[in-house]
């Protein structure tokens, strides 16, 4: 990334101190637009910890980003993005490269990526830290889990997309993506199995989206396929997991004005293989089902407010029970105080509880269907940004 | 007594009637809120309205002829931005600032520049053949070329 980081000033000289290609002022070397924020959250949960310990509170929700971005020519562009961010005992404001890549834009319609790239999953997936980006605070997390992030979010490799306008019928959005995925290691403390190692030899996917001719509305679908393979220890004695992944979900959208509806369905299946079954089993399929729709509304330049219902079912074949799914409804309020600093305010009335931590909440996995069946989390969550 | 009242009442509703229609004759002449406008380059007389918006939205980078678009904005606070925003882009500006949000903090792309003054907007589509840009309706467009929205 350095390299990366390197060469991009090498080309584009410092920034700040470069002229635009697209500079009203005019010049001969292309700027560097940079752009940043920082964001600060606290949750409250009633029963139960949730992504942090929120039972008591916390403000164990930090994410900070700083990117840079330059277009040497109207056709290549080059960009990075540092990110920390600290969620209750992950992260830990670890600046790591983001994203990082090259762009080439042979014409609208074929265009490549190469480096660290964001994953086109779904809707949203791509601002799933970018809380500016957005109304809720929490994604919808039945398709947009934090939890799962570091799979989730970016993968290094490859990227072929485009634009394709088809007159009346619209335009075709599409993108193509082939690479790997890299994976903290998870925190561990007090599991009889440590991970000491996580690697994903492949993820390929897509995402198709549709511009209907309505104006605002669109309609399309995201598949990605991926393997991750963990060399784990269980009482002293090392084997492995290669858990296989796929998942698809189906999106549509409508936007216009000041209005937002959205929904999305999709299910994702694993299985896990063991190289030790008498240590550690291995598990056939399971497929998880995942849905979500979304309302929001901007009322005025400083005021939005959004909800949204998403429900989470671990396994599709066996979808009751506490632990078997979760139901969420989230209500967002948004004020933009100024062009550059906004204010959430969050609150979710969950049902069932398939989405929490167990080690989180000091229970094994089998527990879980012993907890209460309705809890609420509130969140609060201001961000800066240029 | 009935007469009287007839009598004044029919010429009170026709004035008011050519007071009406008078009214709007004034409106229709009054400069619009924004004009497109392109470099004199472009050969364009008309431009389609989804193309614009692509354009601004930067789903299109080039013209038909293959040039390089440049779009370029008002200021957000600016009344033309918010006039063609809703008509053209068929978005509030606050929505089209948080589709940016989206593409440069996911390192898709970064909005056009945005300028404060029509003069500096004009001065822009100047310096490039594929510039685009809108000014408000009192501008002074000698200089480029105003293309209609079809």
């Amino acid at each position: 990334m350095l390299v990366f980081a390197g060469a991009m000033m090498v080309a584009t000289g410092p920034p700040g101190a470069a002229a635009a290609a697209d500079r009203p002022d005019g010049g001969g070397l292309p700027a560097v637009d940079i752009h940043g924020f920082v964001s600060q959250g606290a949750i409250k949960s009633t029963h139960y910890n949730y992504l942090v310990n929120s039972d008591r509170g916390s403000f164990d929700f930090t994410e900070m980003g700083l990117n840079f971005t330059t277009q040497p020519t109207d056709k290549l562009r080059l960009g990075f993005q540092l990110f920390a961010r600290r969620l209750g005992t992950t992260g830990n404001f670890s600046a790591k490269a983001d994203w990082f890549y090259f762009d080439y834009r042979w014409r609208d319609w074929l265009g490549f990526r190469g480096g660290r790239v964001k994953l086109p999953f779904g809707l949203y997936n791509e601002i799933n830290d970018v809380d500016a980006a957005r109304t809720p605070i929490l994604l919808p997390q039945s398709i947009y889990p934090l939890s799962s992030r570091d799979f989730l979010l970016a993968q290094s490799g490859g990227e072929l997309y485009g634009y394709v306008r088809m007159g009346n019928a619209g335009a075709l959005e599409y993108r193509l993506y082939g690479g790997a995925v890299e994976v903290d290691i998870p925190a561990q403390a007090g599991s009889p199995l440590q991970i000491t190692a996580v690697e994903t030899p492949y993820v390929v996917g897509g995402r198709l989206l549709w511009e209907t001719p309505v104006e605002g509305l669109r309609v399309g679908g995201s598949a990605q396929w991926l393997r991750l393979d963990l060399n784990v220890t269980a009482a002293m004695m090392p084997f492995t997991y290669q858990i296989p992944a796929s998942l698809w979900v189906s999106s549509v959208e409508y936007a216009a004005h000041d209005l937002l509806l959205a929904a999305e369905y999709g299910r994702w299946r694993s299985s896990a293989e063991s190289s030790n079954d008498k240590l550690s089993p291995s598990m056939g399929n399971v497929t998880s089902e995942r849905f979500y729709v979304l309302a929001g509304y901007r009322f005025a330049r400083w005021f939005e407010a959004s909800a949204y219902y998403s429900l989470l079912v671990k396994d599709a074949d066996h979808p009751d029970g506490v632990a078997a799914n979760q139901h969420d409804w989230a209500l967002t309020f948004r004020f933009d105080i100024n062009a550059h600093w906004l204010v959430k305010l969050e609150e979710h009335y969950m049902h069932n509880a398939a989405a929490l931590d167990p080690a989180l909440n000091g229970v094994v996995p089998a527990d879980l269907y012993k907890l209460d069946q309705d809890w609420l989390v509130f969140l609060l969550k201001t961000t800066a940004y240029f | 007594m009935r007469r009287f009242q007839l009598r004044w009442i029919l010429p009170l509703l026709a004035a008011a009637l050519a007071g009406a229609l008078g009214a709007s004759r004034p409106l229709a002449a009054s400069p619009p809120t924004y004009r497109l406008i392109v470099n004199p380059k472009n050969d364009a007389t008309g431009v389609d309205r989804r193309f614009v918006a692509d354009a601004f939205l930067k789903k299109i980078t080039r013209w038909p002829d293959g040039e390089s678009v440049h779009p370029v904005d008002l200021s957000a606070e600016s009344l033309a931005r918010a006039r063609f925003s809703e008509e053209v882009i068929r978005r509030s500006v606050p929505a089209v600032k948080s589709y940016w949000q989206q593409l440069v903090f996911s390192g898709r792309d970064v909005p056009p520049p945005e300028l404060d003054r029509d003069e500096d907007v004009i001065a822009y589509v100047l310096r490039f053949p594929g510039g685009i840009g809108y000014v408000s309706g009192a501008a002074d467009v000698d200089r480029v070329k105003v293309v209609t929205i079809k």
